[in-house]
């Protein structure tokens, strides 16, 4: 007799309540490379689905208890990606044909012919896996197209950002003019004197420290934009740069902050230490920004971790908080200038958009996972080559 | 506060800017002319006698760049301080090629401006006394 050629590597679960039958077909299956999950009935499948998740199902109709049609309509509901191949008495189609109704992948009569399971088994099995490859390939298009809005819409606020500060800078600089050319002629012997000096004084130190305050935004916004127009910053200052190294650093300047707070930093480094090629001055910034906001969005007893990966393209740096959490709608927006959830004078929300422009402009990117209530990634991914 | 007596003229296309500005530095004792595009600084170069010319990067009409090739062309020894937005530093910076003497950002702090126009001076003074040396020298 000619041996059937092994089918390799699939997992199902056979549902029947009778026992003999299960472990005849279970051996058999097995010699083919068919490893069979048993259960005498609905109830025990479906439990058991709940704790080994099982993509093909073998289950007769006829059953004590909750009947297989029953059963199959709450796999469905619960798994909806597992097939069901139902089994039904000889030449009762009816049954079968009320099987697929319900959503069964196909039916087989008793009694079975080995091979015409075997096949069953494997076209299930494999219209499973089109489908999970197809759902992954769309998840990663939804996200690609994702990227690309945010990035889209960044460049174009950052156009329009930097266009207001253009406009602004010059008024600004009339302004800081004017009013330190008052405390140039304030300072003149002959205005020794001048009634209620002091006022003129404070009002013309509110008015230069408001000019600094919006003089840093101003430059902040200008500085993305430049970035973004020159194709990389300064070329001498990319060289292969020990990500560790540079992790290192960043950590011991935030430390004592961390430390006071109680949370501990950490990091996981892939072995050798991976390296990238980039301006570390630059790449450090971003690091001590971004472990800044971890530490703001940590509670005490937090941990942040900076994982470093590496492959023969690209590095990889992960830095992951144990902290609050960013909600889903703040998540599209957290790149954006501007854009802050922090309170007046504690962010200007330049931060993150900095960071981007940096990373953008190194020939990186940079993205962000959270949850609300157990912390975010952000990960850094760079060149490892020129 | 200036340390040899010279001219310094201003050009923007701001004309608050330029006003305060010069007021400023009128009050420190600096004599100041202003214009407020690229064809009328050249016209006051051909007439009166600069020192250092400080020059708005991004005019209407001929911007500051080409205006620094004029000056360098006519008086190359008319020193130049070029102001800068930020977003303009490369276009900044491709004038320190063509000859500027040094670079500032707007809005710029006024000490440091100060700082910048002693040392152009301080430069064209230099440059003077070595060509009165080489003719000298010549002689």
């Amino acid at each position: 007799m000619e041996e059937a050629k092994p089918v390799h590597d699939i997992d199902i679960l056979l549902v029947d309540d009778e026992a003999d039958f299960r472990v005849v077909i279970a051996k058999r299956l097995g010699r083919r490379g068919i490893r069979v999950h048993e259960a005498p009935g609905g109830e025990e499948a479906l439990r058991l689905l709940e704790e080994t998740p099982l993509d093909v199902v073998v289950m007769d109709i006829k059953m004590p208890g909750m009947s297989g049609i029953d059963a199959l309509r709450r796999i469905k509901e619960r798994h909806p990606v597992a097939e069901v191949i139902l089994l039904t008495g000889h030449a009762n189609t009816q049954d079968g044909v009320d099987g697929i109704k319900s959503g069964a992948f196909d039916y087989l009569s008793k009694p079975v012919e080995l091979e015409h399971l075997i096949r069953k088994i494997t076209q299930a099995h494999n219209k499973i896996g089109r489908f999970r490859s197809a759902r992954q390939e769309a998840e990663f298009r939804e996200r690609v197209k994702q990227q690309m809005v945010v990035a889209e819409r960044l460049v174009a606020l950052g156009t329009m950002a930097s266009g207001v500060a253009h406009e602004i800078n010059n008024p600004l600089a009339i302004i800081q003019d004017a009013a330190g050319w008052l405390r140039q002629i304030l300072a003149k012997p002959e205005m020794e004197d001048m009634p209620r000096r002091g006022d003129f004084e404070k009002a013309l130190d509110r008015i230069h420290n408001a000019v600094q305050r919006a003089r840093v935004v101003t430059h902040q916004l200008l500085q993305v934009v430049r970035t973004q127009s020159t194709e990389l910053s300064d070329p001498t200052r990319m060289r292969a740069v020990d990500l560790k190294q540079l992790v290192e650093e960043s950590i011991s300047l935030v430390e004592s902050e961390a430390e006071s707070k109680g949370i501990k930093i950490l990091v996981e480094s892939a072995e050798p230490p991976p390296s990238a090629w980039t301006d570390p001055y630059q790449l450090l910034q971003v690091l001590l920004n971004l472990l800044a906001n971890s530490i703001q969005a940590t509670g005490a007893g937090g941990r942040i971790t900076i994982a470093l990966r590496a492959s023969l393209e690209e590095a990889k740096v992960e830095v992951n908080d144990t902290g609050s959490g960013i909600s889903k709608e703040n998540l599209n927006r957290i790149f954006e200038p501007f854009f802050t959830t922090k309170g007046v004078g504690e962010g200007t929300g330049m931060g993150l958009y900095v960071s981007w422009g940096i990373v953008s402009k190194l020939g990186g990117l940079i993205a962000v996972e959270s949850q609300v209530g157990q912390g975010s990634t952000f990960t850094i991914t760079l060149p490892v080559k020129r | 506060m200036a340390e040899t007596p010279s001219q310094i003229l201003l050009v923007d296309d701001e004309a608050d800017f330029v006003e305060m500005l010069s007021l400023r530095l009128k009050e420190i004792g600096e004599s100041v002319l202003s214009a407020f595009s690229g064809g009328e600084c050249l016209k006051i170069l051909a007439k009166t006698d600069i020192d250092v010319v400080i020059l708005d990067v991004k005019m209407p009409g001929m911007n500051g760049v080409e205006t620094l090739a004029e000056i360098k062309k006519a008086h190359p020894l008319v020193e130049v301080i070029m102001l800068t937005g930020h977003g303009t530093i490369e276009t900044a910076l491709e004038g320190m090629k063509l000859g500027a003497y040094d670079l500032l950002i707007k809005p710029a702090d006024f000490h440091e401006l100060i700082e910048k126009l002693n040392n152009a001076r301080r430069r064209k003074q230099e440059q003077l006394e070595r060509i009165r040396n080489a003719q000298a020298a010549l002689q």
